[in-house]
């Protein structure tokens, strides 16, 4: 039944975007942590991925989170000699997570995973529909 | 028997096709932060093409020809209810995905709405047959 292979992908959908939303908590949680050894380098940023994976079983396209990657971009730097992580010249290194970016990519997540619980309340209704035929 | 009805077959086929598109609609909102993926949509069901075949070999669309009266005469279940193409995108975000998640909210009510007409369509025949056999 093609309604039961719509609530299925969109579970995937919501699987997937919940663990999008597990990486943004700890990027917003860890936007903070710095090194504790002199030099050390602090917090990197997570990035989830999401890529398409046939599902023979299903016979439909799901969404599967891929690998964690980790943000490239440079850490900034800020003069705090007292600090244990400062390096020699007494800079420490700030982790790369914006937190404004965060902030937009969970709201990104959220509304897709709304929209995934949307499909399997229409999905629902549709196959209650199919049911109270019977009712007649 | 009761499927062997014009209009039943109709209602049927008609609610296959929306549990279909209803299934193309979903996989397309699961993948709306996925990465280069396109937006399908499942296409209407070609009536012209039916006519046509009905026209020329004079059997339903979902019968097979008979060439032989020992034949038994065998209806297809499987209906052809079309194919999910890729739309022409119109709003593809940097990442290379097509995928509107308002316009696909408007699509899944729709669907839902007009499933749910043929439910009660399909209800009311049923009924009217109930009054044919007078109960």
């Amino acid at each position: 039944m093609d309604v039961m292979k719509a609530i299925m992908v969109a579970a995937t959908g919501l699987r997937a975007q919940s663990s999008r939303m597990r990486v943004i908590s700890e990027n917003i949680a860890n936007a903070h942590s710095t090194g504790v050894t002199p030099g050390g380098d602090p917090f990197q940023r997570k990035i989830s991925t999401f890529r398409k994976e046939f599902d023979d079983e299903l016979n439909a396209n799901v969404v599967v989170a891929g690998r964690i990657l980790k943000d490239q971009s440079a850490f900034e730097l800020k003069y705090d000699p007292s600090h244990p992580a400062a390096n020699a010249e007494g800079y420490i290194k700030l982790s790369n997570v914006n937190e404004l970016i965060e902030m937009a990519d969970m709201r990104e997540a959220q509304r897709s995973y709304e929209a995934n619980l949307n499909v399997i309340t229409s999905s629902r209704t549709m196959i209650s529909k199919t049911i109270d035929i019977l009712k007649g | 028997m009761i499927g062997n009805l014009k209009i039943f077959s109709l209602l049927k086929t008609r609610m296959q096709w929306h549990q279909s598109n209803q299934a193309v609609i979903a996989e397309n909102i699961a993948h709306a932060n996925t990465p280069d993926y396109k937006a399908r949509q499942l296409s209407e069901p070609d009536f012209e093409a039916i006519l046509l075949r009905e026209r020329q070999n004079g059997y339903g669309p979902s019968t097979l020809r008979r060439t032989n009266d020992a034949h038994l005469q065998v209806s297809l279940e499987q209906v052809d209810i079309g194919q999910a193409e890729e739309v022409a995108d119109w709003e593809v975000t940097p990442s290379g995905n097509s995928v509107v998640l308002e316009e696909q909210m408007m699509k899944l009510a729709e669907n839902q709405l007009n499933y749910q007409t043929v439910t009660s369509l399909y209800a009311k025949s049923l009924k009217l047959m109930k009054i044919a056999v007078g109960n």
